[in-house]
């Protein structure tokens, strides 16, 4: 098809192009995450970290489904023995006290609920982060000065009693509302994060050109700005999903988390509280490793995502 | 009840036509003013100038002589606070622009003026693709679906002579040099049938092969449409090849106006001259180069009188005490200076007299 635009010499789109026929380099230049990949791939500790990290997603996915025990049908033994058993070959993690369950049963499915409880609570963070944080930066004066302070406001409570108020009145132990609760608090360290970002970015040329377009600034701070924002969104809400972990363990232990009817690392933990004294090491010992290697694993891989995506970056 | 039966009498009749029927923009005595921590910068202050119907005007100055202020003004980008539109009017079609509500607004810009802007290289969003920036104005402004709109983009790639755009539309601008981002600009610019473009320095940026090229294809494209131009340039060079009216811009206000021949080649402006002057050209070669000696002044201490007048080599007290008004010279031509009033016409002689190349 001939172009509308005759008059302009027919050289200079050759001039310029430098995809012409003779010539057709087809230089396939990397996106910038496949760049990202690379450096990710190249980055040893993040390896690592991910190997632990999916390592464990996967136990927590597909353990439940082979495992000999199912965490809600655990056989009660006949015997009631106080103590707990050490490991041993049809119990490779031991028995816990009490009631003797299996301790592989145990934290096999408190892998699932922990990470589930981590990875949802963070992505409502990450969701409600951006968000706010989006809106906050990019009109900047009052709506900026308002959810900021808002922020502050909430940043300023101690979760720990917050939380063991929310559990109170959302049906405390239940799983879910534990989650909500931690999301609910999640998005307040990435509001502030992706507001800094907007504020430099809503001064780029692109954002004018785009106004100029008539492109609403809905669409302007979803659209255009957030996908340059995603960087740090992705760092901070993996670095995210090991916090909540800990910090579920941490209330689940102290007896206001998740109750004992779904099991997570932290309600374990709690179980095995008046135990360790009596040398059942294992019913402690596991469940903390299993916390431990999650941890780190998201955090070597939160470390590995921060130097790929990071444009300045050499590696 | 009696609203509503009064709505449908005002509707159609929001209109105040300006002046001549043919008049596309209007800009009446704008005032854009920007209220900082040390005061207030009345960066644009009192700038009119009007663009007939497939016209091509340019607005020139140095850098921080409004200009830009006045073109975001007229696509209402000033943000407020800190800009404030403290008077005027810009009258597009014969409404208002500066009064109108931010859904209509946002239907003009892109739809009904486009804009061009300086920086190739930073005028598009890195994480999104040509084609998605291209489609986006089509989907919001044209009511096709995304296969019309894909249709549009690269019907508007081939016209701006970018080859092969089905690939282009899959690439990063990154992956694209300056000249190229500049032609997908005005592709984008162009592809909803603007009826006044607007270029902001829309060359400066390129090197000098190529904005010769972007800027024929501005003027091709201009011819084809028979959309209006507004130039923004501080290039004489440019402004001799491209357009037709000239709008010479100081301290926020209009100096000079007038066809490109008259305002190019006799200048009634001292400022406008000094301009000119400091062209290098060929038969200029072995002399010092003239400047305009001093610098724009400070936005906060803007001289009592004529604001050039500082700088300017034909200053006299008249200057110095009181601000001359746009004295109209002839049709459709003004001048803001007071060699140009009937009283003054000695000195206008004198003015006039000496060649370009008197030494200083």
């Amino acid at each position: 098809m001939a172009s509308l635009v005759p008059p302009i010499n027919g050289a200079m789109t050759e001039d310029l192009d430098p995809g012409g026929p003779d010539y057709d380099v087809q230089l396939e230049s990397l996106g910038q995450w496949q760049i990202a990949w690379r450096r990710f791939r190249r980055h040893r500790m993040a390896m690592i970290g991910s190997a632990l990290f999916f390592g464990m997603v996967i136990v927590g996915v597909v353990g439940p489904l082979i495992l000999k025990y199912n965490y809600y049908n655990i056989p009660v033994p006949d015997v009631h023995v106080n103590a707990g058993r050490p490991p041993s070959l049809s119990h490779p993690f031991g028995e816990t006290g009490r009631l003797q369950w299996d301790v592989l049963t145990l934290v096999v499915n408190g892998i699932r609920y922990s990470l589930l409880i981590g990875l949802i609570a963070s992505a409502m963070g990450a969701v409600i982060g951006t968000i706010v944080g989006g809106v906050a930066g990019y009109f900047g004066g009052w709506t900026d000065t308002i959810l900021m302070r808002i922020v502050d406001a909430l940043l300023a409570l101690p979760l720990l009693f917050v939380i063991l108020v929310f559990t109170k009145f959302l049906g405390s132990g239940n799983w879910i509302s534990v989650t909500i609760i931690f999301g609910l608090f999640e998005w307040l360290g990435i509001a502030r994060l992706v507001r800094a970002v907007m504020l430099s970015l809503r001064e780029e040329e692109y954002v004018d050109a785009a106004r100029a377009a008539g492109i609403s600034d809905r669409r302007i701070i979803f659209r255009h700005l957030v996908p340059n924002a995603l960087s740090p969104i992705i760092v901070s809400t993996t670095l995210g999903v090991a916090g909540v972990i800990i910090g579920e363990a941490f209330i689940s232990f102290l007896g206001f988390g998740v109750g004992f009817d779904t099991p997570t690392l932290g309600n374990i933990l709690a179980g095995s509280l008046g135990f360790i004294s009596q040398g059942n090491w294992w019913w402690a010992f596991f469940p903390g490793m299993a916390i431990v290697v999650i941890v780190l694993g998201i955090n070597f891989m939160g470390d590995g995502l921060r130097d790929a995506l990071d444009p300045r970056a050499k590696i | 009840m009696t609203e509503t039966v009064a709505a449908p009498e005002e509707a159609p009749e929001p209109v105040r036509r300006a002046g001549v029927g043919d008049v596309l923009l209007d800009v009446q005595d704008l005032r854009t003013y920007f209220h900082v921590m040390d005061g207030t910068v009345k960066a644009v202050d009192g700038v009119s100038f009007s663009i007939r119907k497939g016209g091509r005007l340019a607005l020139v100055g140095e850098s921080g002589c409004g200009k830009s202020v006045t073109a975001l003004s007229i696509m209402r980008l000033i943000e407020t606070p800190p800009g404030e539109f403290a008077g005027g009017k810009i009258l597009f079609e014969g409404t208002d622009l500066l009064t109108m509500d931010d859904r209509h607004i946002r239907k003009v810009r892109g739809g009904e003026i486009a804009m061009i802007f300086q920086e190739p290289m930073t005028s598009l969003n890195p994480v999104m693709t040509v084609g998605d920036q291209i489609m986006e104005a089509i989907l919001i402004h044209q009511g096709v679906n995304k296969k019309g709109a894909q249709e549009i983009a690269l019907k508007a790639l081939q016209d701006v002579g970018v080859a092969d755009p089905k690939r282009r539309l899959k690439q990063y601008p990154h992956e694209l040099s300056g000249g190229m981002r500049q032609r997908i600009m005005i592709a984008m610019a162009l592809s909803c049938n603007p009826k006044l473009i607007i270029a902001d320095e829309a060359t400066t940026a390129l090197d000098v092969t190529i904005q010769r090229q972007i800027l024929e294809l501005i003027k091709a494209i201009q011819e084809r449409t028979g959309a209006a131009l507004l130039l923004i340039t501080h290039d004489l060079g440019v402004v001799a090849e491209t357009v037709d009216d000239v709008a010479v811009m100081y301290a926020g206000r209009v100096v000079e106006t007038g066809t490109v021949e008259e305002v190019l080649l006799h200048p009634r402006m001292p400022y406008t001259r000094g301009l000119l002057e400091s062209i290098p050209s060929q038969g200029k070669r072995g002399q010092r180069l003239s400047a305009i000696k001093g610098t724009v002044p400070n936005p906060f201490r803007l001289p009592p009188g004529c604001k050039f007048e500082p700088r300017c080599p034909f200053g006299w007290e008249t200057c110095v005490e009181s601000e001359p008004e746009l004295i109209t010279i002839g049709r459709d031509r003004s001048a803001r200076c007071w060699l140009n009033d009937k009283r003054f016409a000695g000195r206008l002689a004198s003015y006039s007299a000496p060649p370009a190349t008197e030494p200083r």
